[in-house]
């Protein structure tokens, strides 16, 4: 007996340092996580890493299987900066982290049979989404409010390439896909199935955000990081082919397949002529669309006109690199 | 002595509830809650009927694909058992579904079988079958030489030494690689409910999560692990009653 009780009490010990080791804090490199693996989504983030790091800024990144996952490893420290938009997290768990720049704008694409036509008509009828209390979700939860509609069966299917693929099959006539996938689908199918006419949404899709600690504690290096992202994303915007001409070969961007890499210029012309990203990293603007958004989607409980943006958003660095 | 075992338990689970209560406390992160605001969590997730509702949807592939991987893997497992030919030919086929990365093959599943049932049926069979034939075929082979001679001396025909002598000698460890074999099922019907489409319980965490409602995520996961140990306890209470006999006559031996 007495033996056991010691053996608990070491496997105890071991448990408890071995936590508190893993969540010690780390010095140097700032610690970026990615919400999904190198694409050509993110070649415009990457470019801003590579002007960040002739700046000084010295860091390294990690991919992560999904967005959620990205957000829990910054919430227990594990990493310092990172991709979403936690709102949920900021208001519901009251994690003390800030959105400082608007990576990318919710644009979505409602896309269906030759059944319908518009928004209108989707009324009571089902649709297939990303997963419940996600992005596309909430997408619908708008659509819903906006246009006094209320969608059936709702069913869910990660990944808008695969939402494709059940579209295409006949396994669902109406999905909501990200750019990339829509302009795939017309590209495919010509006009065999219709993109619904949608309104301008400012929200955010992915945003960078940390802890607002780390963030005053490495004003310098956020400082320089928001600085390189305000000018790539200036540069793409006067010109989109800039982000395949100076992406970095060498880099996870450059080594991605060549296929990838000659549709970079198409998809962040698309991209800029279609509003996916905001020259000026969002700012209030995007603060204000961003609450609005989230409460009507679900993910934010209250008036939205009653909660401060300052909970959510730290402006400081934005405004700095646009001085 | 049995008190003792018992007070150890309840001493193991009030360890680990103890340092869950604390890391959450900390806290460790935002994004791990404490093991009240858990177990408030899990209280409501019952009251409201939502956890009885999940697993309605969650138990449909993990029963269809336990029962298929319990009567063709024990079949399996027996010809394997008996036939050298056979085992050349098959073993290795399970070996490889055993130590192959499932999560990783799952695209592959979707590709051929789709989003639906099927696909998870399937994961949870991978995840099954390799357990429940290995152990099956290790049991059979592993029948007492003196009792089947002991058949043969007294002019068994084959049907009988298989049926009177091997498959009651086998019996335990089949039972227990079935015992194996539920809980990796268990792993794998959640494991379909994460990866392939959210469902069940697979759907109140992946929702809990996007929402940041992390204590009702780790009740859900909470529910998983107790569902699973209570699961297991049963069958092991099952199989002690069933093979209390043989087990005594090979203390004996």
């Amino acid at each position: 007996m007495r033996n056991t009780l010691k053996q608990l009490a070491i496997a105890a010990t071991i448990a408890i340092s071995a936590m508190a080791f893993s969540t010690s804090a780390y010095a140097g490199k700032i610690r970026i996580a990615l919400s999904e693996t190198p694409s050509d989504e993110v070649a415009a983030f990457f470019l801003a890493l590579d002007r960040a790091k002739t700046m000084g800024l010295d860091y390294e990144w990690t991919a992560f299987a999904d967005e959620e996952l990205a957000i829990q490893a910054i919430l227990s420290g594990q990493m310092d900066i990172g991709f979403g938009t936690p709102y949920s997290a900021m208001q519901r768990a009251k994690a003390p982290v800030r959105i400082i720049f608007q990576l990318s704008k919710l644009k979505f694409f409602p896309v269906s049979s030759k059944k319908y036509s518009k928004l209108q008509d989707l009324d009571g009828e089902p649709i297939l989404l990303h997963s419940r209390g996600g992005g596309t979700d909430s997408i619908a939860n708008v659509i819903e409010a906006r246009m006094g509609i209320k969608f059936g069966k709702r069913s869910y299917v990660p990944g808008s390439a695969n939402r494709i693929v059940a579209l295409i099959a006949g396994q669902t006539d109406a999905t909501i896909v990200d750019l990339s996938n829509k302009n795939k689908l017309v590209k495919q199918t010509g006009n065999e199935f219709n993109v619904l006419p949608m309104f301008e949404v400012d929200a955010s899709d992915e945003a960078l955000f940390a802890n607002l600690d780390w963030i005053k504690a490495n004003a310098k290096d956020v400082d320089i990081f928001v600085q390189a992202l305000v000018s790539v994303y200036q540069d793409m915007h006067r010109d989109p082919t800039i982000i395949r001409r100076e992406t970095n070969p060498d880099g996870p961007i450059g080594q991605l397949p060549k296929e990838v890499l000659d549709e970079l210029d198409g998809f962040y012309t698309d991209a800029v002529a279609g509003g996916l990203y905001d020259p000026n990293g969002g700012g209030k603007k995007a603060a204000m669309a961003d609450l609005e958004w989230y409460s009507n989607a679900g993910q934010l409980t209250g008036d939205p006109a009653n909660l401060k943006i300052s909970d959510f958003w730290y402006m400081k660095p934005l405004e700095r690199a646009k001085q | 002595m049995r008190y003792r075992s018992l007070l150890l338990k309840f001493l193991s689970a009030f360890i680990l509830f103890g340092s869950w209560e604390i890391a959450g406390r900390i806290p460790v992160s935002f994004a791990f809650p404490t093991f009240i605001e858990s177990m408030v969590a899990f209280w409501v997730l019952l009251v409201e009927g939502t956890l009885f509702v999940a697993y309605a949807e969650t138990l449909k592939p993990l029963v269809v694909g336990v029962l298929i991987s319990a009567i063709l893997g024990i079949g399996i497992g027996l010809s394997i058992g008996l036939s050298r030919k056979f085992d050349w030919l098959v073993s290795p086929i399970f070996i490889v579904m055993q130590t192959a990365p499932l999560a990783a093959l799952i695209p592959l599943l979707i590709m051929v079988y789709g989003i639906g049932l099927t696909s998870k049926v399937f994961v949870v069979c991978i995840m099954a079958m390799p357990v429940i034939v290995l152990n099956t075929s290790g049991a059979v082979r592993n029948t007492p030489v003196s009792m089947i001679e002991m058949g043969q001396a007294y002019l068994g025909t084959r049907l009988d030494i298989i049926l009177k002598i091997i498959l009651p000698a086998a019996s335990p460890i089949i039972f227990a690689g079935l015992r194996l074999g539920v809980s990796a099922g268990f792993i794998g019907a959640i494991l379909a409910e994460l990866k392939i489409t959210p469902t069940g319980v697979g759907d109140i965490i992946s929702y809990s999560r996007s929402i940041a409602d992390y204590p009702s995520m780790y009740a859900a996961i909470f529910s998983i692990i107790l569902l699973a140990v209570v699961f297991l306890n049963l069958l092991e209470q099952i199989e002690n009653i069933l093979f209390k006999g043989p087990r005594q006559v090979y203390a004996s031996e």
